[in-house]
């Protein structure tokens, strides 16, 4: 007997444990951190419940290796310009460099030089023409260089202490994708999608030229744009009208890679700007173009989009400032950007779904009434066709309930409601496990033994047949975990858990019932 | 006296008619390999690729499901779907498939077919200017957002759903993945527990209810998604339970009487077990209608393809699986040459096929 209260002692606390755990999720978050009785660990509500926004964006990772060709084909240039070679056009196209070729003696050379860089395979060659492209292991190389480059940027972006926005998750997922998960209400839609998505290029340029319209300006330079330049515009922002045209080089002279901080900052009018300053390579740059541009107007381009031009009135090495009309918000927005460094390749939205809260709440609310109909109907089920045995079912299945949402609590895991449903499906499946016991007993019953050996061989035998049954099931939550996302997945967590503390309500909680019992009372008869 | 659904000493001769049962299954794949060019398969937007949106206008905005249309239908989306949802408040479920090309948005916006207003569309474009997909799938939702609330009303957009075509084509096959990696799992874990010659019974029932399940959702003009598919792998795994429990009383059975008719054999473990597997599906049916009756729209197909395969599996249980060990086992019989007769079900059995661990006893 001693052993049985040991053994239904550890049990119950165990339970209790768990169920406290459980109950401690009815308590609000403020409540629990404040209290020294309840924990802290509880479960967190998946997007779909609490609302939010989940976005897979896809990474344009043929960018990445395009601007790889575009600097070996620049690399290729400049070494031809030191003189290493004679090469004709050199040109990156379609993932490869085509390189024109004086003559045979060239070609060689130009081999040799790419053989020296590494990561370059020559895919055909004549005496004419040259083709290079990226070895497989050094496009793999480049592409995951990009990968990892996006989503730092990304994450800095959302983590930025000040205007970030909190509890969300940046992963990766798969080759070239990134899941961002942003819980609900704290952000638009549309200002967070933009804090992801914008490129946030920054480019400092020269001012060639500038009129009123793209038309006037080019009028003066033969009715087309002169080589190595382009124009740029500034925009009103309302309209989207032009205000100005910009001749500026196609090239930047700094960009915003030099930047080590940006912030806002208020002007002598006291309106918002963003001030930036530069790292001591990036300074040097800056001073030197502003000492020998003096007077000249200076571009600020964002993403192709003039934001200021102002006119340079004395070298300016460390700190700048970038004004444009903007509210705080936009300045803080652009700031974060300008901090967090320009995505090196474009990102697009690729799978999206939003939540509002109210729908979530519903959610929950179908979801906890469902859970209460599927447990009333099996408790009613078990105790109508099993009597005493049916109220021993009861109390497995109010453990298992305790278990399960109290190890989902320990273990912090997300609720989601395909989640919820999978609890309303466990109370269901975990219900089965005594139905085979419970059967075997009738079974071995009707064969004459007695109440005891009939609960004995009854135990003993179901065994099996319910690990066998449940391990399935389990193969199959794993594989939905590995394949599934979001939601999904907390299905999944919620049948693997839900199949494990099933198992353990019947074969531990209802035979401690039994043997507490009859227990070795010698009963004639069993309820069942 | 206890309540028994059935009595015990039940003979129903499952096994002896099995070419009929698993001729009315047969006949009900085939219907819904018919019925796929007929009605085609419904692919929700996880796997065709598409926008859902629900929209909810605020009190006092007037509109109805032709206004909603035909702003979309300005904005060029092709074929929307509109459907009122709620009752009292004005709720709208929005759903389009993915558009051959996202441009003709903007370029309805330019022409002011689609009523985005002029602030709205310059925010809208300085926004997108810088980030390289201004006329993709994605920016779709917020043009057409902004035309709601220009020609209609303000409103809150309770819930979206847009999925690339990449995604979708990646989950559709990951999907499929996903079941054939479980039955193989399966398989593998069925051929180890009891027999090989046990495993392609469990798994063709299996396939059978996957079949089934999915032929149902043709013929209902159901659509498929993520939800039912994880659904149907929840399926798999259950209505192996009844399987097994079946199986297992088949190994025990063959373990006691060692010179057996199979198929006779075969009907007594059926109908030993005939209550547990009634019983344990009517348990898990009751839950699963509480997710259908209360659950709401987001459990909703889950709920249905769980019910639809629930009784399927239970079904399969007992006329696919069954039948399929038996005809095996004759086949195994006929080429080692012993005692098969010829004739399927009625050979003798020579031994059971796990004799080591067969012995060992189980429910």
């Amino acid at each position: 007997m001693s052993r049985f209260r040991l053994r239904a002692g550890t049990t119950a606390a165990v339970v209790a444990l768990l169920g406290w755990l459980t109950v401690a999720n009815f308590f609000p978050v403020e409540a629990r951190r404040a209290s020294p009785f309840l924990p802290d660990a509880g479960l967190r509500l998946g997007l779909d419940l609490q609302g939010g926004i989940h976005w897979v964006l896809g990474v344009q990772l043929d960018a990445a290796t395009a601007h790889e060709l575009d600097y070996v084909a620049s690399g290729i240039r400049n070494a031809a310009e030191e003189g290493e070679f004679a090469v004709g056009e050199v040109v990156a196209r379609d993932g490869h460099v085509v390189v024109s070729l004086p003559g045979p003696d060239d070609a060689a050379k130009v081999e040799e030089w790419a053989g020296n860089r590494g990561g370059l395979e020559v895919l055909a060659s004549s005496p004419s023409q040259l083709e290079l492209g990226l070895t497989a292991a050094w496009a793999k190389q480049v592409r995951e260089r990009g990968m990892s480059q996006v989503l730092e940027v990304l994450r800095r972006r959302i983590d930025d202490p000040v205007t970030g926005i909190p509890e969300s998750v940046v992963t990766r997922q798969g080759e070239d994708r990134i899941l961002v998960e942003i819980p609900g209400g704290q952000i638009e839609r549309s200002r967070a999608r933009e804090m992801l998505r914008v490129t946030g290029f920054l480019e400092f340029k020269i001012v060639q030229d500038e009129d009123k319209t793209e038309e006037l300006l080019l009028a003066r330079h033969g009715g087309a744009v002169p080589a190595g330049m382009e124009v740029a515009f500034e925009r009103e922002k309302q309209t989207n009208r032009v205000l100005a045209a910009f001749l500026v080089a196609d090239k930047a002279d700094v960009t915003g890679d030099f930047l080590t901080d940006a912030r806002t900052q208020f002007d002598r009018m006291n309106r918002p700007t963003v001030g930036f300053t530069f790292n001591p390579d990036g300074g040097k740059i800056f001073g030197k173009l502003t000492e020998d541009n003096l007077h000249r107007r200076l571009a600020i381009v964002l993403d192709d989009r003039v934001y200021s031009a102002p006119t340079i009135n004395s070298q300016i090495t460390m700190r700048g400032e970038i004004t444009g009309r903007f509210s705080v918000e936009e300045a803080n927005d652009l700031a974060v950007v300008l901090r967090a460094g320009s995505l090196p390749v474009p990102v697009s939205i690729e799978e999206e779904r939003l939540v509002g809260p109210t729908l979530g709440a519903d959610s929950i609310a179908r979801g906890f009434q469902a859970s209460i109909l599927a447990l009333g109907l099996t408790l009613l089920f078990a105790v109508a066709y099993y009597r005493l045995s049916g109220v021993y079912a009861s109390v497995a299945l109010i453990a298992n309930l305790l278990m399960l949402l109290g190890l989902m609590s320990l273990f912090e895991a997300t609720l989601t409601m395909p989640g919820i449903a999978g609890i309303v499906l466990t109370v269901g499946m975990a219900i089965d496990a005594n139905v085979i016991i419970f059967e075997r007993i009738r079974d071995e019953l009707r064969e004459g033994k007695s109440p005891r050996a009939a609960i004995q061989t009854g135990f003993n035998r179901a065994f099996w047949t319910i690990l066998d049954a449940n391990l399935t099931t389990l193969i199959t939550a794993l594989v939905l975990y590995e394949f599934g996302t979001g939601p999904i997945k907390g299905f999944a967590v919620t049948l693997a858990i839900g199949l494990f503390t099933s198992v353990a309500a019947a074969l531990i909680v209802t035979r401690l019932l039994y043997e507490y019992y009859p227990g070795s009372r010698p009963v004639e008869s069993l309820s069942i | 006296m206890p309540l028994e659904i059935v009595r015990p000493g039940t003979r129903i001769d499952f096994i002896g008619r099995w070419r009929l049962w698993v001729g009315i299954s047969l006949a009900v794949i085939a219907i819904s390999l018919a019925a796929i060019p007929l009605r085609g398969i419904r692919l929700g937007i996880d796997f065709a690729g598409g926008t859902e949106m629900l929209l909810r206008f605020e009190a006092g905005v007037a509109t109805d499901e032709a206004r909603v249309r035909a702003v979309l239908e300005g904005c060029g989306v092709a074929e929307p779907s509109v459907i009122r949802y709620g009752e009292e408040v004005a709720e709208y479920l929005v759903r389009f498939g993915t558009l051959g090309d996202p441009a003709v948005v903007t370029r309805a916006v330019e022409s002011g077919a689609c009523p985005v207003a002029a602030a709205d569309r310059a925010a809208l474009d300085a926004a997108l200017a810088g980030s390289g997909s201004k006329d993709a799938m994605g920016s779709v939702v917020d043009r057409v957002t902004f035309a709601f609330r220009n020609a209609i009303g303000p409103l809150v957009v309770e819930r979206v759903e847009f999925v690339g075509p990449k995604v979708g084509d990646d989950l559709r096959r990951g999907g499929l993945l996903a079941i054939a990696i479980a039955c193989a799992l399966i398989l593998v874990y069925i051929g180890f527990r009891f027999s090989p010659r046990f495993a392609p019974g469990a798994v063709i029932a299996l396939v059978h209810d996957v079949a089934i399940t999915a032929g149902v959702f043709v013929i209902l003009g159901l659509e498929f998604d993520l939800r039912v598919l994880a659904a149907v792998l929840a399926v798999l795994g259950y209505s192996l339970n009844d399987t097994i429990i079946v199986y297992d009383r088949v190994r025990e059975n063959m373990a006691l009487r060692t010179k057996h008719d199979l198929a006779e054999l075969l009907n007594l473990s059926v109908n030993q077990t005939l209550s547990r597997t009634l019983l344990t599906s009517v348990t898990t049916l009751m839950a699963v209608l509480a997710l259908l009756v209360l659950g709401g729209e987001v459990v909703r197909p889950f709920a249905i393809a769980m019910l639809i395969g629930i009784v399927v599996g239970t079904y399969s249980s007992i006329y696919i699986a069954a039948p399929t060990l038996l005809w095996l086992e004759t086949r195994y019989a006929q080429r080692r040459g012993k005692g098969g007769s010829g004739e399927a079900g009625r050979s003798a059995h020579p031994s059971p096929p796990s004799a080591g661990r067969g012995r060992r006893a189980r429910a």
